[in-house]
């Protein structure tokens, strides 16, 4: 679920909400096991990225290492 | 060709550079809630540390609770080493999640540092590089020359990573003799060039010896020294360059860079506070020390999820100054100076300190100066210091030894009470030269 506020208490512009859904689907896909294994590198890779970008943006912040990242 | 496509935005992370100092701590106090839950679950230091400090993370309301929870210094990390080789009861979970291994550079002669990263944690090591270059005015087209030798000290490796995710080109110096680096900054027209301070004088002396033009370049970064933010050694840097050199510092312990200087060269370099909390202290008592006063940096990461870092003591001495010294309009609070040096740099000689940067700073302010060394050393009983000064080759002559010598000898013994220094011109080439962190000092006491 995408959340409506950043982690300051403010709502999130229709980019940020763009931007964190982009990251969510990354952390989706990178935890499958099912993907060919060029796949699922270059999207832990991509994630590692994205965790930057929503992360400067102050939208959330986390550790990936259970998602490999 | 096609431009690159920037928003022309000063800053790298505009929402974050810029908050309002209240919104930034409010953002800190999720970040450390985040980190001390992730360490107390998954690092066993921290666990057996927090259980014998009587801490745990619920209890954390505010940011001045970080003060509850136990310092990290840099022998509990090389205990845990040496307990759990080869990389201590500080991870979080063992190599396999990792994907590089960097160490300390050794230059102490101390044993490495073993620190590892996740996919993430390299990720955002280069993005912390990003803040910086952002903030130095490198953008995506510029030419970037890394004048590094790419071994396992980490160096300007997270630089190298950030500069291609910025879209800059580039240079990776690699190992190889100063003469070649210097044709390949300018026949690949670097307009970025960056090196510790020592080593930009060397580069720039090795030009001109050359007759190399480099006039292309137009920003020196500088990192890996204190000499930095040593007004006399930037300002020689700049005038040797023609450019504009800006510091910054970062560590092992971290993986990257915690400060930086930006265009506005206050006179000190900004801290990367939405990543990190950087604390001042009393090196004794762990008291915290106000604005405007020196103490010991001690550093909160938000960064690695590999080796949480909280409350490290770093042993770098720092001043501390309010954001609005500078103009830029970020409101991240500044090291006035940069680092200043370490805790154990200080030295007693006749019952007087001696600090390594005090003594650059007086130096530097002879651009006739090449390189010099400090020695201590004991005749019989008595202490003694003296300075070793090799001159520019053009420079070398008869007649200026005695007044450069004379001048040097009042200038430092009216910064240190008195003491009276010795100095003496070396021989060409006979003093070391560095790449990675210089260290001038001998102490043969």
């Amino acid at each position: 679920m995408i959340m409506a506020n950043d982690l300051l208490g403010r709502e999130l512009t229709t980019d940020e909400a763009a931007i964190l859904e982009v990251y969510e689907r990354l952390k989706t896909l990178a935890a499958r096991d099912d993907l060919a294994p060029g796949v699922a590198a270059n999207l832990r890779h991509a994630l590692s990225y994205a965790h930057n970008a929503v992360n400067g943006l102050a939208l959330t912040y986390e550790h990936l290492l259970d998602h490999e990242v | 060709v096609t431009q690159p496509k920037t928003s022309g935005s000063p800053y790298w992370s505009p929402k974050t550079e810029t908050l309002p100092r209240a919104d930034l701590h409010t953002l800190q106090l999720a970040k450390l809630r985040y980190v001390t839950e992730w360490a107390a679950a998954r690092s066993p230091h921290y666990q057996e540390r927090f259980a014998a400090a009587g801490f745990s993370p619920d209890r954390l309301r505010s940011l001045d609770d970080l003060r509850r929870l136990p310092y990290l210094t840099r022998q509990e990390w090389m205990d845990g080493q040496a307990a759990r080789p080869p990389y201590g009861t500080l991870p979080v979970t063992d190599h396999r999640a990792a994907i590089r291994l960097h160490t300390t550079s050794g230059t102490t002669g101390k044993e490495p540092l073993r620190a590892l990263d996740s996919r993430k944690d390299w990720a955002w090591a280069g993005e912390m590089w990003c803040y910086g270059m952002w903030a130095m005015g490198v953008r995506p087209g510029d030419i970037v020359y890394l004048a590094f030798g790419y071994g396992s000290f980490i160096g300007f490796w997270g630089l190298h990573y950030g500069l291609e995710k910025l879209g800059a080109l580039v240079i990776p110096g690699g190992a190889q003799p100063t003469e070649r680096r210097i044709r390949q900054i300018a026949d690949f027209g670097a307009t970025v060039v960056a090196s510790t301070p020592t080593y930009a004088m060397r580069l720039a002396q090795e030009a001109r010896v050359q007759g190399v033009d480099l006039s292309a370049v137009r920003t020196v970064v500088l990192s890996g020294e204190p000499a930095g933010s040593i007004p006399e050694t930037k300002r020689l840097i700049e005038d040797q360059w023609g450019a504009n050199a800006y510091d910054t510092a970062g560590m092992t312990e971290i993986s990257t860079i915690f400060m930086f200087e930006c265009a506005h060269q206050p006179g000190g370099a900004h801290i990367i506070e939405d990543h990190m909390i950087e604390e001042v202290v009393d090196p004794e008592s762990g008291a915290p020390t106000p604005y405007g006063e020196m103490g010991e940096r001690v550093v909160t990461s938000f960064g690695r999820s590999m080796i949480p870092l909280i409350r490290y003591r770093t042993n770098d001495l720092v001043v501390k100054v309010p954001y609005d010294r500078c103009g830029c309009g970020r409101t991240f609070d500044i090291y006035e100076g940069g680092v200043l040096g370490r805790a154990d740099d200080m030295k007693l000689v006749r019952g007087t300190n001696v600090y390594p940067r005090a003594i650059e700073s007086i130096v530097r302010g002879h651009p006739e100066v090449d390189e010099f060394q400090v020695r201590l050393f004991r005749e019989s009983i008595r202490d003694e210091i003296c300075l070793r000064v090799e001159l520019h080759d053009q420079l070398r002559t008869a007649d200026d030894w005695p007044r450069l010598a004379e001048a040097l000898h009042k200038e430092l013994a009216d910064a240190h009470e008195g003491l009276n220094f010795k100095v003496e011109l070396a021989e060409p080439g006979a003093l070391p030269r560095f790449e990675l962190k210089a260290r001038r000092l001998v102490d043969e006491r």
